[in-house]
């Protein structure tokens, strides 16, 4: 049987092995058709029916049963997310697995046409080991990403002395995206 | 002593929480109709078995070390590890049985109203059969659809071969 205990490992897994098949674009219309469409329907729902509470009442009692290390930061107009310590992200690297490229894609991958269905967008950037942040504001809000520290204060991964720190590759940066690929690398 | 540690020696990936996340049958589930419906059946059985052979591999790697006895502590483990599940594993020096009281999978998803996919019950055939043939072994599923019998056995000529119509349509 295909577990659940262990399911980041076969879920990365299987990334590589769709890619293998298909090339990106098949994994590309995983991420959105089997996580957004299927798999997290309840989370598509909630979110295109509540808007900012809906990501409260998904975000809440989803991360804290994965395991996460995480800060939320709610205004009115923003919903955002400071992950110090990804649940999937640390299992894959305590483990020594790396199939796919870039893992932490398939947030995005799933999340972004998510948001787009549900009028957001999403200012996010990742480090690679386990450490991302996540602004979500309606589309008609024009408002740039926060600076460090200005919204979520002292909870602000972006002021971690290890969020740049020992990166062999870079930090994926996104603004105002809703699409995995709309990434830029930040040196 | 991390939750983790009672899995250590049996299962190749370790977590730092004792049990998974329910709520990822979903994307199991998911996965599986969204292979089906882009390339078909024969594409679904091939996922299966690949993962089988590739990503469990250091299962296939143990169970060739350990024999039965390891087939039988690698089961223990994993259904320790999945939340909802009621299974008795029974080992003898010809063969580990499963008896699966209760699938978490099955009853996950029913409990969530989710569409299963119908070939859902195969894949524990498909996979396990995939780890099991570099050990040596072979692996018999009789039922399904929340319940089913697994029998894992040495792999010889007078092992009847899987009738897939044996295991359960799942809804």
């Amino acid at each position: 049987m295909i577990g659940c205990y262990d399911f980041c490992g076969h879920y990365e897994w299987t990334f590589e092995w769709l890619r293998q098949l298909g090339g990106h674009e098949l994994v590309r219309a995983y991420w959105d058709e089997a996580i957004h469409q299927d798999s997290q329907l309840h989370a598509s729902e909630l979110i295109a029916g509540k808007g900012i509470k809906g990501m409260k009442e998904y975000w809440g009692p989803t991360l804290a049963d994965e395991g996460a290390v995480y800060e939320r930061t709610v205004t009115d107009d923003v919903f955002r997310i400071d992950m110090h310590e990804c649940p999937s992200k640390g299992f894959l690297i305590s483990n020594g697995l790396e199939q796919y490229r870039d893992y932490c894609d398939h947030c995005m991958g799933w999340i972004g046409p998510l948001m787009k269905k549900a009028g957001f967008v999403i200012d996010h950037e990742h480090n690679h080991c386990g450490q991302c942040w996540w602004e979500m504001r309606r589309k008609a809000d024009a408002s740039p990403a926060s600076a460090p520290g200005a919204l979520s204060g002292k909870s602000d991964v972006r002021l971690r002395s290890d969020w740049k720190a020992d990166l062999v590759g870079s930090i994926d940066h996104y603004e105002r995206a809703t699409d995995p690929d709309d990434k830029t690398a930040v040196s | 002593m991390p939750p983790a540690a009672s899995h250590a020696n049996a299962l190749p990936y370790t977590d730092t929480k004792p049990v998974g996340h329910a709520d990822f049958y979903f994307a199991v589930n998911a996965t599986f109709r969204f292979i089906l419906r882009h390339h078909g059946e024969e594409a679904l059985r091939k996922y299966w078995r690949d993962i089988g052979s590739s990503y469990y591999k250091p299962v296939s790697e143990r169970w060739m070390q350990r024999g039965m006895a390891g087939v039988a502590e690698y089961w223990r483990a994993f259904f320790a590890a999945e939340p909802g599940a009621t299974v008795e594993v029974t080992e003898s020096a010809e063969e580990v049985r499963l008896e699966v009281k209760t699938c978490p999978v099955i009853r996950h998803l029913r409990e969530h109203g989710r569409e299963i996919v119908p070939q859902f019950c195969q894949h524990c055939y498909f996979v396990s059969e995939a780890i099991a043939e570099p050990a040596g072994m072979t692996v018999r599923v009789c039922g399904g659809n929340g319940s089913c019998t697994q029998r894992f056995m040495k792999r010889t000529a007078n092992v009847p071969t899987q009738n897939l119509e044996d295991i359960a349509t799942a809804s």
